[in-house]
């Protein structure tokens, strides 16, 4: 590694005494802890998803030995042999991958576009956790970056150490995975690689690590306020029950994904209406992937072409026609959906999991039909069926995963539950019945940490559906029982004979339990009576409250169901989302203070009064201060960057001679003092007139502005011209000498200045 | 041709005595106030000669015949009340014949050293070029070395010394051109050129009746002008007056066959000096440096470029070299 430090010492710098060459191993340890720290944050995001489908043992094992081989192999191999190496391992992996998931290498010959089109769906924002086999697609695509990397940076190739690496966490940034605290590490952790790299090999100073400052300054601003990551929103972002706050919003968030929220709200609002011959749930979603604190729906959908599988065993068809009665973005059918019709089929899609979603959101007075198999086998023909399952249901799917570092002790509740059960089916019951009996219905709850379902079944009295649910299913897969999570609504508000009201009270979500020779079943875990109670309060709060969208010309004079509802006065008030209610005395909406400048608050008189008002003011000043932590941390790496950026710049230099012009300090050395005066003198006459030609003396280049008598060349200026004389040419001037130089071109700048100029 | 010799004044060099740089700006003054009495026009050039004689130079003066050369340094020479001697340069004349030689004493039966007309203060060589270059380098190393060696007898010059030369431009044919090194040894070459119309009528105004030179008097003498030249080397030259003029001959240097020889440093800084007094400051600017590089840098360079001569590369030099 070259030395060669003074030759980088430009003009700009030569005055900091930052110029002192940092050792390059320094250098070298920043810049391999950097490429560690890249390495650390993509490892981070496949960890987390270890952690959730397994193999975090093997991860952190592969990530090791790769790191090891690598530092091993840095100076035995060359760079071409560990490329290939790399590449070749990760070809493995993924053949591995490919094989494992069921779809077979062939499929790269057969269907390569097929393959291309995940790849470009993954990076397109399909997050890893809903490809099927998560778990070795991480091992299969971790060794080639971690080992590449570091076999490069302990070969001190350093920019070219952050690709493999880079490549890896842009990928990752691309499946949504990477957050943008991960992120942003990583790429800080990137730059500052090639950054320290290149001052060990150029032999750079501190002073030239600016360049660095500005970079990181420059990523962390836009990384935290422009988001270019793809997010995971689904249709239902745009659609009714898309806010956070509601049950449905928790729920279905995002298609693939379904949350577990803290206190939620509900909405009164109706959503469609169903003409069913039966009632049923109307199933929204399906979804198999727990990470201990959401469902994710692994496996991508496809077109509808007509048929979905049906159940193994037998059923009844039960036909509904669904009409929506706002923008949704779900598809709700009774469960399971074998066809559907109307013109939203060239627009349905259809999940592994046998579920239809629209591709785009469904618009209000959309009506589809769909035909569904009701499966509704007796209790004894369930208690029958077994526990030979089919292998896709097994292997291809997640029915049986829960998240790694489950407690052993939610294993032993669960056989503790089921211990007199014999069969699943009583397994299943015995379940639903202990997650009725011991906890309570409550909307206002507060979300807890780590593993949801632990937390409920351990910590919590009361939850709703979601925890219910999630909890059974997680009962359910720890007795080795094929389970899944499902989302949608209850049957709704019968009006008349055959139609059904739902609304966003409806949202439910509730457990479906998988036997062989009949399919899935549909179990509820969540307490029916309380739940009711709390729902239909609610909507008769709306309708009370007169808000819109609560009915359907046909479902107002009904009652919601058959459960009492003398309990609504016992709880008053609860948040009502319409904007009559949540501001019941504020005014027309069109009377606002833009329109009405008249209107008190934008009195000026009032206003000053305010802030002449100490406390007022005190107040305006903390509330200024107290600007939140993030705000100002971002706002300090801003301005470091500024700054450094300033300094790369010339900027800083040029404000600092700005301010030259116009002040100058005693150096205490009367011909520095002297010649400094000039030196400013002759910059407000090159702004002024015209800047000194370099083969002109000082005497000739005021002596040639003075000639033209436009020029207003104040005969003062030849005392400083002489004084600089003096004190560069003629061994020194006196201080007082100097002192006056310094006051005449005082007085001179000043005069020029745009405001202080008009006094003098 | 020589005149009569008083007895030679052979000053010392030692002297310490020296006067205020405004009495010497004074003395200048003066002296060219006297010179412009006889001289019309040519201010400039006055002014050379007398910082040149105060800078310890010699000057060359060369132009067509009858613009007035000999009369300039005739009257320079007679405004300061020293020695003046006038050798007119031709083409039989010998080297003794300016530095002088021994001559037999019939009664003393000695030997007896006759000094030739180069001991003088100021020594006006007239038409020098018509000489052979044996004889011009008798008087030049004696500018040069200010001794004079005879029969192996080393005699040193009076001081002051300052030699005014004139040489021809016209008639190059029956001249004899200085060789370059020797002409390095002038400290500035001036050209006088023609006087204006108005300038003439007046010369000839004051020329039609007696000429102004017989009523010229001194107005100075040789112990003022010893002690002003102490004053002019006392000057103070700082070391970025220093490093302009060596950029500026570098220059030169860079852009020429031949360049401005370091001896030419000595003598531009010599010049500024004495320029700095007549101006009445005690230290040198870049100002005086470039007020005297085009007078005593152009005839050190040498071209082989017809488009350029010594005077343009020194004003190309003066164009682009930095001050500071």
């Amino acid at each position: 590694m070259s030395t060669k430090s003074d030759a980088h010492a430009g003009d700009r710098t030569a005055r900091l005494d930052l110029e002192e060459p940092i050792g390059s191993k320094a250098f070298r340890l920043l810049a391999c802890g950097c490429i560690l720290v890249l390495t650390a944050s993509y490892v981070s995001v496949l960890h987390d998803v270890t952690q959730v489908v397994g193999g975090t043992r093997a991860l952190v094992a592969l990530v090791g030995a790769m790191l090891v081989a690598a530092t091993v192999l840095a100076w035995l191999i060359r760079p071409r042999t560990a490329t290939v190496g790399a590449v070749a391992a990760g070809i493995i992996g993924f053949a591995y991958y490919l094989e494992r998931s069921g779809v077979g290498i062939g499929i790269v010959r057969t269907a390569g576009d097929t393959v291309l089109s995940d790849t470009a769906a993954l990076a397109a924002g399909l997050p890893l956790l809903r490809m099927v086999e998560a778990g070795i697609w991480t091992l299969a695509f971790v060794p080639a970056p971690v080992f590449l990397s570091w076999y490069l940076a302990v070969r001190g190739r350093y920019a070219l150490s952050v690709l493999p690496g880079g490549f890896a966490l842009v990928f990752l940034v691309l499946t949504g995975d990477a957050g943008t605290i991960v992120t942003l590490v990583g790429t800080l952790a990137a730059v500052g690689a090639i950054g320290f790299g290149e001052l060990e090999r150029r032999g750079g100073s501190i002073a030239q690590a600016d360049l660095l400052a500005v970079l990181f300054a420059l990523i962390v601003v836009l990384s935290l306020s422009v988001t270019f990551v793809p997010s995971g929103s689904g249709p239902s972002g745009q659609v009714a029950g898309s806010d956070s706050g509601t049950l449905e919003g928790t729920m279905d968030f995002a298609s693939e994904q379904s949350g577990i929220g803290g206190p939620v709200d509900l909405s009164p609002e109706v959503r469609f209406t169903v003409e069913a011959d039966q009632a049923s749930y109307w199933r929204t979603g399906v979804y198999d992937r727990f990470t201990g604190d959401g469902w994710i729906r692994t496996g991508e959908n496809r077109a509808y072409d007509g048929r979905i599988q049906e159940p193994p065993g037998q059923y009844e068809r039960s036909s509904q026609i669904i009409t929506a009665e706002t923008d949704l973005g779900v598809m709700p059918t009774a469960a399971q959906p074998l066809a559907i019709e109307g013109d939203l089929t060239q627009h349905a899609e259809v999940s592994r999991h046998g579920q239809v979603h629209p591709e785009s959101p469904i618009l209000e007075g959309d009506q589809y039909a769909v035909e569904s198999a009701i499966v509704d086998p007796d209790p004894e023909q369930l208690r029958a069926a077994g526990t030979d399952y089919p292998e896709p249901i097994t292997e291809d799917f997640d029915y049986l995963q829960t998240p790694e570092g489950a407690s052993s002790e939610f294993e032993a509740r669960a056989d503790v539950i089921t211990a007199d059960a014999e069969t699943p089916y009583d397994k299943a019951v015995a379940i639903e019945r202990h997650l009725r009996s011991s906890k309570g219905y409550s909307l206002d709850v507060e979300r807890p940490d780590g593993n949801v379902a632990e937390a409920f079944l351990f910590e919590m009295n009361e939850g709703y559906c979601v925890y219910f649910a999630t909890t059974m299913v997680q009962l359910l897969r720890a007795e080795e029982i094929p389970a899944r999570y499902v989302t949608g609504y209850t049957s709704g508000q019968p009006v008349g004979d055959d139609e059904y009201v739902v609304r966003g009270t409806d949202a439910h979500a509730w457990v479906e339990v998988y036997f062989p020779d009949h399919g899935w079943v549909a179990f509820e875990p969540t307490p029916g009576e309380s739940r009711d109670s709390v729902h239909t309060e609610r909507v008769e709060q709306a309708r009370e409250a007169g808000a819109e969208n609560v009915d359907t010309d046909t479902s107002a004079d009904d009652p919601i169901s058959d459960t009492e509802d003398d309990d609504v006065t016992e709880r008053p008030d609860e948040n009502v989302e319409t904007p009559e209610d949540s501001q019941p005395d504020s005014e027309p909406e069109n009377e606002t203070e833009s329109t009405e400048p008249e209107s008190e608050d934008a009195d000026p008189e009032t206003v000053s009064d305010s802030s002449n008002d100490g406390n007022g003011l005190w107040h305006s000043l903390v509330s200024l201060l107290t600007v939140s932590r993030e705000t100002a941390a971002i706002g300090l790496i801003a301005l470091i960057g500024l700054v450094a950026g300033g300094h790369r710049t010339g900027v800083t230099t040029a404000v600092r001679r700005e301010l030259d012009l116009y002040w100058q300090r005693s150096r205490g050395d009367p011909d520095r003092d002297a010649e400094r005066a000039y030196r400013r003198l002759e910059r407000v006459l090159a702004r002024e007139y015209r800047p000194r030609k370099q083969s002109e003396s000082a005497r000739q280049y005021l002596n040639a502005l003075a000639s033209d008598p436009e020029h207003a060349i104040d005969p003062r200026e030849k005392t400083v011209v002489e004084g600089y004389e003096r004190a560069v040419y003629g061994g020194g001037v006196s201080q007082a000498a100097a002192d006056e130089s310094v006051a005449i071109v005082d007085e001179l700048t000043r005069a020029r200045l745009p405001v202080i100029g008009q006094r003098h | 041709m020589t005149e009569p010799t008083p007895p030679t004044q052979t000053g010392s060099r030692t002297t310490t005595e020296t006067l205020e740089v405004s009495q010497v700006a004074d003395l200048c003054t003066e002296i060219e106030m006297n010179v412009a009495d006889v001289i019309v026009g040519h201010e400039e050039a006055i002014e050379h000669v007398v910082t040149a004689m105060l800078g310890r130079g010699h000057v060359l003066l060369e132009d067509v015949p009858g613009v007035g050369k000999t009369m300039l340094a005739r009257s320079i020479a007679t405004s300061v009340d020293c020695t003046f001697r006038r050798v007119q340069f031709t083409p039989d004349l010998l080297p003794a014949d300016v530095t002088g030689v021994n001559v037999f004493n019939q009664q003393t039966r000695e030997f007896e050293f006759q000094p030739g007309p180069v001991f003088g203060n100021i020594v006006l060589g007239d038409e020098i070029n018509r000489a052979p270059p044996k004889t011009q380098s008798a008087l030049l190393e004696a500018m040069e070395e200010r001794q004079v060696t005879v029969d192996g007898e080393t005699r040193e010059l009076p001081d002051p010394f300052t030699v005014i030369a004139t040489q021809n431009a016209i008639e190059p044919n029956r001249t004899y051109e200085l060789p370059f090194a020797e002409l390095d040894r002038f400290m500035k070459k001036l050209e006088l050129g023609y006087p204006d119309p108005e300038e003439e009528a007046e010369l000839l105004e004051r020329t039609v009746g007696h000429h102004p030179i017989d009523a010229l008097e001194p107005v100075t003498d040789r112990e003022t002008l010893v002690a002003a030249r102490e004053t002019v080397a006392n000057v103070a030259v700082e070391s970025p007056v220093r490093e302009y003029a060596t950029r500026l001959v570098g220059d030169t240097r860079d852009h020429a066959r031949i360049g401005v020889s370091p001896r030419g440093t000595i003598a531009l800084l010599r010049a500024a000096q004495a320029r700095a007094v007549v101006n009445g400051r005690e230290y040198v600017l870049p100002d005086d440096v470039q007020t005297e590089a085009p007078v005593v840098l152009p005839h050190r360079i040498k071209t082989t470029d017809r488009d350029r001569n010594g005077a343009t590369i020194v004003a190309n030099a003066l164009e682009r070299v930095p001050v500071e």
